[in-house]
C-alpha cells in the first residue's frame, strides 16, 4: 500500500494548491532584500539519505541566489557526501546562468570538527580552509580574495539534516551577527520554531513541503513540487491506518470487557 | 602522569577558548584561539583517520576468523577503500583521482552510496506505516492529545490534507502553524534547548575543571 502511494500520484500527478507557510516566506523575503552580487554562504549539512527533502530547498536557494547575482560560497560539516552534494549541485546549475567556478562559486567542501571549524571562520575562513574542495588553495580563487571572514558574508542559508543548525545558531549568528535561514527535514523542523521566533533565524523550511513552498515562491517547480502528491497519500494513507487501527482497539477492547462481565 | 597531563591540557584548551571570547581577534589571546580551533579540526581529521583504523582492524579479523557474516565484511572492506584510495590520490595523477565530477569517488558517490543510503532511509516509510496501524494507539488522554495533534499537523503539512482542512469551518491552518508549532511546540522546545545547554555549559565546566574524567576512559 506505501509503495503504490507514493508511485500513483507520479503516473497520476494531481496538482493541488500549495499555501505558504509564513517562515517560507520570510526565507524568500530575507534573500530578495538581499543587494544583489552579495557573497552567500550555502552549507550542505545533510546527508545522502535525507536528500528528497534537502537537496531542493539547497537548489532552489542556489537558482534564487544566483537569480540575484550572488556570489555563493558553499561548504559542508558531513563527511559522507557534503562536499559532493555541494559539487554536483552547483555544477548542474551553473551553466544556466553562466557562472564560473572560482570567480561566481566556491566550494570549501569538509573539515572535521564542526564546532571549532565555525568559530574559526569568524577569524580567518583561510586558515580552517586553506585549500577548495579540489585542493586548489584560496589564494588562488579570486572569489575569496574580497573574502576574509564572517564579515564579507551577506547571507547564510544552512540545509540540514541534524543538529549542526543549532551550532550556526549559537556561534555565527549569536556571536558574529550573521543572518541565516534554514531548511531542515520534516522531522526536525519544530525544534527550529524557537530559533525563528527569537529572530536568530531569519526563515525556516520545513521539510519537502517547505522545500515546494520556497520552490513554488522562487518559480522553479522542481521535484520537491512533484513530491507533495506522493507524500499526501502516504500522511492520508498513514493517518488511516492510525483510525482503523484505534477503531479496532477500542471495538475489540469493548469485546474483551464484555467477555469479562 | 598519564591522568595530569590530559587534565592539564583539557584546561588549559577550555580556558583559552573561554577567556579570548572577551578579547579582540587581533589579540595574543585571540591568536592563540584560533590556532587552537585550527588543531581542533586537524585533530578531528585524526579521528576519521582511527575511525577508519578501527573499522579495518574489526572487519579485518572478523574475516581472518570466518565469524558469520565474513563475506559482509569483505564488502565493508572493499567499499571503505574503493572510496577511500582513489579520492586521496592527487588528480594531477588521473582526473579519475580526487573528489571532483568524473572521478572514480564520485561515480561510486552518485551511483552507489547515495541511492542506497536514500534507499535505507526511504524503508523508514514502511516501518511508520506498520506502527500506525499497530502502536499508535489512545490509551490515555494523553496519548489521545499527542494522537490527534499529530495527525491534525499531518494534515496540515500536506497539499491534499490542508486542502481537507480548509473545507471545515475557521482557518485551521493557519491556527496550527500559530498556536501548535508557534506555541505549545515552542514552549516545549525552548524548554528543551534551555535545558540542553545548560546540561552542555555545566559538562564543559566539569571537563575544564578536571571534575569530569570519563573521556579518559575512567569514571
Amino acid at each position: 500500500m506505501v509503495g503504490l502511494a507514493v508511485v500513483i500520484p507520479f503516473i497520476f500527478p494531481a496538482d493541488f494548491p500549495i499555501s505558504t507557510t509564513p517562515e517560507a516566506q520570510m526565507v524568500f523575503d530575507s534573500v530578495e532584500a538581499l543587494p544583489d552580487s552579495s557573497i552567500v554562504m550555502l552549507v550542505f549539512d545533510y546527508y545522502p539519505s535525507t536528500i528528497a527533502e534537502c537537496e531542493p530547498m539547497a537548489r532552489t536557494a542556489l537558482h534564487h541566489f544566483w537569480r540575484k547575482d550572488c556570489r555563493v560560497i558553499t561548504l559542508s560539516n558531513i563527511p559522507l557526501g557534503g562536499p559532493s552534494m555541494a559539487e554536483n549541485v552547483t555544477r548542474e546549475i551553473a551553466p544556466e546562468y553562466d557562472k564560473q567556478y572560482g570567480i561566481d562559486y566556491v566550494n570549501l567542501g569538509y573539515k572535521a570538527n564542526y564546532v571549532a571549524v565555525l568559530a574559526g571562520m569568524g577569524n580567518s575562513i583561510e586558515s580552517i580552509f586553506p585549500t577548495d574542495n579540489s585542493g586548489t588553495p584560496l589564494s588562488e580563487i579570486p572569489l575569496m580574495d574580497s573574502v576574509v571572514n564572517y564579515e564579507q558574508v551577506s547571507f547564510i542559508f544552512e540545509v540540514a539534516d541534524n543538529a549542526t543548525a543549532d551550532y550556526w545558531v549559537s556561534i555565527v549568528n549569536a556571536q558574529y551577527g550573521v543572518p541565516i535561514a534554514c531548511g531542515v527535514t520534516a522531522v526536525s523542523a519544530p525544534k527550529y520554531y524557537a530559533f525563528v521566533a527569537s529572530g536568530q533565524f531569519v526563515g525556516l523550511l520545513g521539510g519537502m513541503k517547505g522545500a515546494a513552498e520556497y520552490e513554488q515562491l522562487v518559480g522553479k517547480r522542481g521535484k520537491a513540487v512533484v513530491g507533495m502528491g506522493a507524500q499526501s497519500l502516504v500522511h492520508l494513507l498513514i493517518i488511516s491506518l492510525v483510525l482503523i487501527g484505534n477503531i479496532g482497539y477500542f471495538v475489540t477492547g469493548k469485546a474483551r470487557k464484555g467477555m469479562s462481565r | 602522569m598519564r591522568t595530569t597531563v590530559p587534565v592539564i591540557v583539557a584546561f588549559l584548551s577550555g580556558i583559552i577558548l573561554v577567556v579570548s571570547f572577551f578579547f579582540q581577534e587581533t589579540s595574543f589571546i585571540g591568536g592563540l584561539s584560533q590556532e587552537l580551533k585550527v588543531w581542533l579540526t586537524i585533530v578531528g581529521g585524526f579521528t576519521l583517520l582511527l575511525g577508519v583504523v578501527s573499522i579495518t582492524r574489526v572487519n579485518f579479523s572478523g574475516v581472518v576468523r570466518r565469524r558469520p557474516g565474513w563475506g559482509y565484511k569483505i564488502l565493508t572492506l572493499i567499499s571503505i577503500f574503493a572510496m577511500a584510495i582513489p579520492s586521496i590520490l592527487p588528480t594531477s595523477w588521473s582526473p579519475l583521482f580526487g573528489r571532483n565530477a568524473g572521478s572514480i569517488y564520485d561515480w561510486l558517490f552518485v551511483n552507489l552510496d547515495s541511492p542506497m543510503m536514500a534507499t535505507m532511509f526511504a524503508t523508514l516509510a514502511f516501518y511508520i506505516a506498520s506502527a500506525a496501524y499497530r502502536a499508535f494507539r489512545a490509551r490515555s488522554a494523553e496519548s489521545t492529545i499527542l494522537l490527534i495533534t499529530a495527525t491534525v499537523v499531518m494534515l496540515w503539512r500536506v497539499p491534499m490534507g490542508e486542502a481537507l482542512l480548509n473545507m471545515l469551518p475557521g482557518d485551521i491552518p493557519s491556527f496550527l502553524n500559530t498556536y501548535v508549532m508557534g506555541g505549545a511546540n515552542m514552549a516545549v522546545q525552548r524548554g528543551i534547548i534551555i535545558g540542553a545547554a545548560l546540561g552542555a555549559a555545566s559538562m564543559s565546566l566539569r571537563i575544564i575543571l578536571g571534575i569530569e574524567r570519563t573521556y579518559m576512559g575512567k569514571g
